[in-house]
């Protein structure tokens, strides 16, 4: 029931000199020495070290009007990979953010001049040898290392970090050279770890830090998953088996490199427990970290979002766009669509596909979270679903109680929807159903966070922590897999032809919505994002009719090359 | 050389729950006291929000696991509710005997003792047939228990962890100079010190011979 140890294993790349220091081999930090720069000029000062907690207000939501610049700013930021511990939070552009110290660590080195105070020091550090003092500076960093995993912070950073959830905070830190006092209050609420002060020649290093112990404002505050799910289960139904006219979509997947494979990998984790909180107010409490969006990756996605956008009253509606983002857009990146696509397939598909390699892959360690005995609620009443994505979002891949609740997911996620539509005006639905959308971009986008926020080599793809290695392990059963795919994707695309014919005017251009979207003074007021102003084109069942012509023509070709190519 | 003891806090844990446990305590001493270099891993626990380090060392790990079989072996046998489990560190020195010329010696500096309480789930099981006599939702209350009891070992493994992170903070001057180590860890044994009483004193005694044994001859 529980096998080798799950999450992240760090490679076991070269070593560097510095890392026989202490005898702690760790990553690259590259934040880490910029703002620590001060430091090297004069010691003397304390350095502290604030994590701060931003909480972005309550009104963030769809339904409200504040965050749009806001969002609207992230989408322009320059940063490629704004990080959480970007110290710069303002640039988060929220009026009127919240922002809450929950740790803070103080390195200080206490200078003795002169043997002044030596004798007020502990009395063996009289005969500190530099064999005693490198032992204790190894052993003060181990603990170090390992307190700060223990602290309630290490997991609020950890669901950050984990894909394809859109949390209602972030972390930043601040790292500055004097203590700013806390209230009496603040400090009343935080608890005081102190390592023990590493005594040397001339000085001694002091540690310290002061946590808060609990975060209580935030936990009640469920947390957003994303929200593609319409498709793969629409997909798995019946009614698109009928015809399997399309082609292969492998080329598409193929291509992938390991980090398309975690956008792959990670729909799953939009399949939380079905626990309430989810079901009910999915939608409008999504507060989507967008600035954590790279903008390139915006457009290419508008092509969702005004599907969103039409009155949702049929859940099949939806599909098209998805199933043909990967077919019409041109550019690489859009074959995220084409991955995600066969993984959530594979995984909604009842008995029939059963597919072992694409099992083994996926039942790694994260599985057995889901698998292992007896009872749902393992952690309290805390949601699975930053469980599951933590361990890199593949859990229901093969989980046997997704299998069982899937049913209930369902229900939990088209009323989710349905709620937010039904409950708000036209505008603010068409706002909130757009940042659904965007959603689907974090996710897809999201890759390239934890890079950042590790700290880590964005090259070094095998030092990556356990969720990146178990991502690039799915990747080759899915390969292996490729005729689910193919066979599925041709009956989304076809269960999508058939819906095309009776849909309502389509805005699905992509090429209009790239064009639009780059237009200055498209935005319309209605719309807080700038993935719903561009995009509100009418456009006719046969224009799109057309164009699907156009795009099977493209992929035919494609594909014959591919199995030209193969053979 | 004195000999620490830390005895941990006692925790509470069911018999599916003890290979994680151990796992988590044990790698955790030693990534405090495997003072080679080495590369940490971050590990999350699979039954328990709680993440922890690993040394990363293969050799450790397969040791490790090998010995938590043994306990769990153990357990199966003799199912008592109070075990131990005991991680020591030693250094070798060579000693001048009377009797032996030369004798190696092992040199005690640091005992952790990891305290497990082992609960049935009979309780669990009581109060689900109990209540369906009640016409309760049976597997609520036993879901919800468990859940309870589960978070209660959260809360004591953490309490744990935070133990040996300020037993490490505190004693530093008994663990010996950091040596060119063979291997990344200090000498170490594990130990179940309930196990048959008899077995852990043959184990020492033989373990004794084996080292003395060369010497002898010579």
């Amino acid at each position: 029931m529980m096998s080798s140890p799950s999450s992240s294993s760090s490679s076991s790349s070269s070593i560097k000199p510095r890392d026989k220091w202490f005898n702690l081999a760790l990553r690259d930090c590259p934040g880490v020495r910029e703002s620590t720069d001060f430091w090297r000029h004069s010691n003397l000062e304390p350095m502290v070290v604030d994590v701060i907690l931003v909480k972005r207000p309550n009104g963030w939501g769809p339904l409200s009007n504040s965050p749009r610049t806001g969002l609207v700013r992230n989408m322009s930021s320059k940063d490629p990979f704004p990080s959480f511990w970007n110290s710069e939070n303002d640039e988060f552009g929220f009026e009127t953010k919240s922002d809450k110290i929950i740790e803070r660590w103080v390195v200080q080195y206490e200078s003795r001049k002169s043997g002044r105070d030596y004798s007020s020091g502990t009395k063996r550090s009289s005969g500190t040898s530099s064999h005693i003092l490198y032992k204790r500076s190894i052993l003060l960093l181990r603990s170090l290392y390992a307190m700060i995993r223990l602290l309630p912070a290490y997991k609020l950073f950890r669901d950050l970090n984990s894909s394809s959830q859109v949390l209602t905070y972030n972390l930043s830190h601040r790292v500055s050279s004097f203590v700013e006092p806390f209230t009496r209050q603040e400090e009343s609420e935080m608890q005081r770890f102190e390592f023990t002060a590493v005594d040397t020649f001339c000085g001694r290093l002091c540690v310290s830090v002061l946590y808060r112990s609990s975060f209580s404002d935030l936990s009640s505050e469920p947390s957003t998953p994303i929200t593609p799910q319409f498709i793969p289960d629409y997909v798995g139904s019946p009614l698109a088996d009928r015809l399997k006219r399309f082609p292969s979509a492998s080329p598409f997947v193929r291509r992938h490199s390991w980090s398309y494979d975690l956008y792959g990998a990670s729909p799953p984790s939009e399949f939380p427990s079905p626990s309430p909180t989810y079901s009910d107010s999915r939608a409008s409490i999504s507060k989507p970290s967008s600035h954590r969006l790279p903008p390139s990756s915006l457009p290419r996605y508008l092509p969702e979002t005004p599907q969103f956008k039409r009155e949702n009253k049929n859940f099949d509606e939806f599909f098209p766009s998805s199933v043909f983002s990967p077919l019409t857009s041109p550019s690489p990146p859009a074959y995220l669509h084409g991955n995600q696509l066969p993984t959530a397939l594979l995984r909604s598909e009842s008995a029939p596909v059963s597919i072992p390699g694409f099992k083994v892959g996926g039942a790694s360690s994260s599985n057995k979270r889901q698998i292992l005995p007896p009872s749902p609620p393992y952690k309290g009443s805390r949601p699975s679903a930053s469980r599951a994505e933590r361990s890199s979002g593949l859990v229901q891949t093969s989980s046997i109680a997704d299998k069982f609740t899937l049913g209930k997911h369902e229900t939990g996620r088209y009323s989710g929807v349905k709620i937010s539509s039904g409950s708000s005006p036209q505008k603010s639905f068409s706002r909130s159903s757009s940042r659904l959308s965007l959603e689907d971009d974090f996710d897809d986008s999201e890759f390239s966070g934890p890079f950042i926020v590790d700290d880590d080599d964005v090259t070094d793809a095998g030092s990556r922590p356990g969720s990146f290695d178990q991502k690039a392990h799915i990747h080759e059963p899915l390969e292996a897999g490729g005729f689910f795919q193919v066979r599925k994707l041709q009956d989304g695309a076809v269960g999508a032809h058939r819906l095309l014919k009776k849909a309502p005017p389509l805005r699905q251009d992509i090429t209009n919505s790239i064009i639009l979207s780059e237009l200055p003074g498209v935005q319309n007021a209605a719309s807080s994002s700038v993935a719903s102003s561009g995009l509100v084109l009418p456009k006719t069942t046969a224009d799109a009719f057309e164009e699907l012509r156009g795009y099977r023509e493209l992929k035919d070709l494609l594909l014959k090359q591919s199995s030209r190519s193969l053979t | 050389m004195n000999c620490e003891v830390c005895q941990l806090k006692e925790l509470e844990l069911e018999h599916f729950e003890v290979r994680e446990v151990l796992r988590c305590v044990l790698h955790t001493i030693f990534f405090h006291r495997a003072l080679g270099l080495v590369r940490p891993k971050d590990v999350d626990l699979e039954l328990f929000d709680i993440t922890y380090v690993q040394c990363g060392d293969l050799d450790l790990d397969k040791k490790i696991e090998e010995k938590i079989d043994q306990f769990i072996d153990r357990v199966e046998k003799h199912p008592n509710k109070k075990n131990q489990i005991c991680l020591s560190f030693y250094e070798v020195k060579n000693k001048q005997g009377t009797w032996f010329p030369k004798k190696l010696e092992r040199l005690y500096w640091e005992q952790w003792y990891i305290n497990l309480n082992m609960v049935q789930q009979l309780k669990a099981h009581s109060s689900k047939s109990h209540h369906s006599k009640v016409v309760v939702d049976p597997g609520e209350s036993a879901v919800e228990e468990t859940s309870i009891r589960r978070a209660a070992l959260e809360a004591s493994l953490r309490e744990v962890l935070f133990q040996i992170i300020e037993f490490v903070n505190e004693k530093k001057d008994h663990v010996p100079p950091i040596p060119n180590l063979d291997g990344i860890s200090f000498p170490y044994e594990i130990t179940i010190p309930g196990s048959s009483d008899s077995a852990f004193g043959m184990d020492m005694f033989k373990r004794m011979l084996q080292t003395g044994h060369p010497t002898m001859l010579s």
